[in-house]
């Protein structure tokens, strides 16, 4: 087997399986325009597994609430994720999980940043700049082994 | 006041067009898309151009996006450049159906060709790829193509390859956030410049009419403007390495677009620029009178940059030109008879004519 890159990450006690958002009256009504808050988001991601470790990115405390974004009216959406090491040389599928899992969530009017939490990355501007460009990102997408390692890590996203 | 008026939307395609490129002499555009495919559309009566019909398909050669298209000087030939790393040549079966065959698959890219470019002769055709390389390659006789040169000084990603309008002088954009200018000596070719300015990836260029001028747009959400001087030139601007030209920003545009910018589009027919990326805006600068904040000769002396940050004067802004999509592409009519007429390509797989009315 090979060496894992972090082999004694750091566990965190995750939320209730269900959203950790409360009921809300209009939430039945499919009709309604509910926007779509810092929550919603992190409930869409915080379940996706990491790579490496049969946990999932709410355990390894790469994704937090507090660290999303959002602008329903101006139709944008930021996610700060926080890989566990600072050379983690699986940041840029991490982001690329989570660009995918929103791409397929999210209406396509949202504008989607995901970059790596200031400082806690080595190449950070590196791997923000790879996971921001969307022609890297369209071409990722066609690779059908890189597709295949993407849809595992969400095959665990609720 | 000066504004874009919607002409057109052509509907086919079923993934987002990545870009759109006029022939070079007919009121007819070829698409390409994430669909794997290249449409070609043309107006169904030449006096009016509201209505449009696809009127030919090109598919099958590739297997995965069809990043960008170019056609031939003499319009009888099209390229498209594909992540599956090959560059098609494409003719139009005259003799029998009428469809278009890909007659020629250009292959030694090591993954996505992004762009292609014929020269002005038609002799030449550039191809660049994320392996970060740029390709020259000769247009001989029966559908060969031989590679001149594999050039190899960007460090990442090359986005863009343009020629000079009447030269053969290449310029190639680089997620390197980088332009570089190439030509060549006797078959050799090489590095003339290396342009630095931009803060992030550079994603298109185009030259002006007089090839003496440059415009850039950039992740870094400016446009800028470069100019070309020659040795000896009146401004003072030293040029280095012998007998070769310097290419110096003159002015940065600024202020206006607040996401990527995807595309950018120097028309020959009227030297209005248009413009448009991932905030679903196309604008549309007079940009004639950048020099007028250019700095004096003691300035220029004391730094040897001529540039200034500049607003340029947006003539047309149109909001959601393709909806909430992005848009990748936008392209001015090459010659006078429609220079009016701008297309653009959006993510939501529509393209879009537009004409631009000044009063």
């Amino acid at each position: 087997m090979t060496t894992l890159i972090n082999q004694n990450p750091v566990i965190y006690e995750a939320s209730a399986q269900n959203s950790t958002r409360e009921w809300r009256e209009d939430d039945d009504n499919e009709d309604s325009t509910d926007p779509i808050d810092a929550q919603e988001i992190f409930d869409l991601i915080r379940s996706i597994s990491d790579p490496e470790h049969p946990l999932s990115l709410e355990q390894l405390n790469v994704t937090q609430r507090d660290h999303i974004t959002v602008s329903d009216e101006n139709n944008s959406v930021l996610v700060e994720f926080t890989p566990t090491i600072p050379h983690c040389s699986m940041a840029t599928l991490i982001g690329l999980c989570i660009r995918v899992r929103l791409l397929r969530c999210l209406p396509s009017r949202f504008k989607v940043d995901i970059s790596v939490r200031k400082g806690t990355h080595q190449s950070e501007h590196a791997v923000n700049k790879q996971l921001n460009d969307k022609e890297r990102v369209a071409a990722a997408l066609e690779n059908s082994h890189l597709l295949e390692v993407v849809n595992q890590c969400l095959a665990t996203a609720t | 006041m000066p504004r874009l008026e919607q002409l057109a939307e052509l509907q086919g395609h079923e993934d987002r067009v990545w870009c759109a490129a006029w022939h070079p002499t007919k009121p007819i555009l070829a698409t390409c898309s994430g669909d794997k495919t290249v449409r070609i559309w043309q107006a169904t009566n030449a006096q009016d151009p509201t209505q449009w019909q696809c009127t030919g398909i090109l598919e099958g050669a590739h297997k995965r996006t069809i990043r960008s298209v170019a056609w031939s000087p003499d319009g009888r030939q099209l390229a498209t450049g594909s992540f599956d790393a090959t560059t098609g040549i494409w003719e139009k079966d005259e003799d029998g159906n009428g469809d278009y065959e890909c007659v020629a698959t250009l292959e030694g890219h090591e993954n996505e060709t992004k762009s292609i470019a014929w020269s002005k002769s038609g002799a030449l055709l550039a191809t660049c790829s994320r392996d970060k390389s740029v390709w020259i390659w000769e247009v001989e006789e029966d559908n060969d193509f031989e590679c001149l040169s594999v050039l190899q000084e960007h460090t990442q990603d090359v986005k863009m390859v343009a020629w000079h309008p009447t030269e053969e002088l290449l310029a190639s954009a680089s997620y390197d956030d980088t332009i570089k200018i190439w030509r060549d000596d006797d078959d050799d070719w090489y590095c003339s410049d290396s342009l630095q300015g931009h803060d992030s990836t550079v994603w298109a260029i185009d030259f002006d009419p007089s090839g003496e001028r440059i415009v850039s747009a950039s992740a870094d959400q400016t446009l800028k403007i470069w100019q070309r001087y020659k040795p000896g030139n009146p401004q003072g601007i030293v040029t280095p390495r012998r007998g070769e030209a310097v290419w110096k920003c003159v002015a940065t545009v600024v202020g206006h677009h607040d996401r990527c910018i995807y595309s950018v589009s120097w028309s020959h027919a009227h030297g209005l620029v248009a413009s448009a990326g991932a905030d679903n805006t196309i604008r549309v600068f007079d940009i004639q009178d950048y020099d007028k904040e250019i700095l004096t000769e003691e300035q220029i002396k004391a730094t040897n940059e001529p540039g200034t940050l500049y607003q340029g004067v947006v003539l047309a802004a149109t909001k959601n030109a393709h909806g909430t999509s992005d848009i990748n592409s936008v392209a001015w009519y090459p010659s006078e008879e429609h220079g009016d007429w701008l297309a653009s390509g959006g993510d939501d797989g529509f393209v879009r004519i537009w004409r631009i009315i000044r009063d």
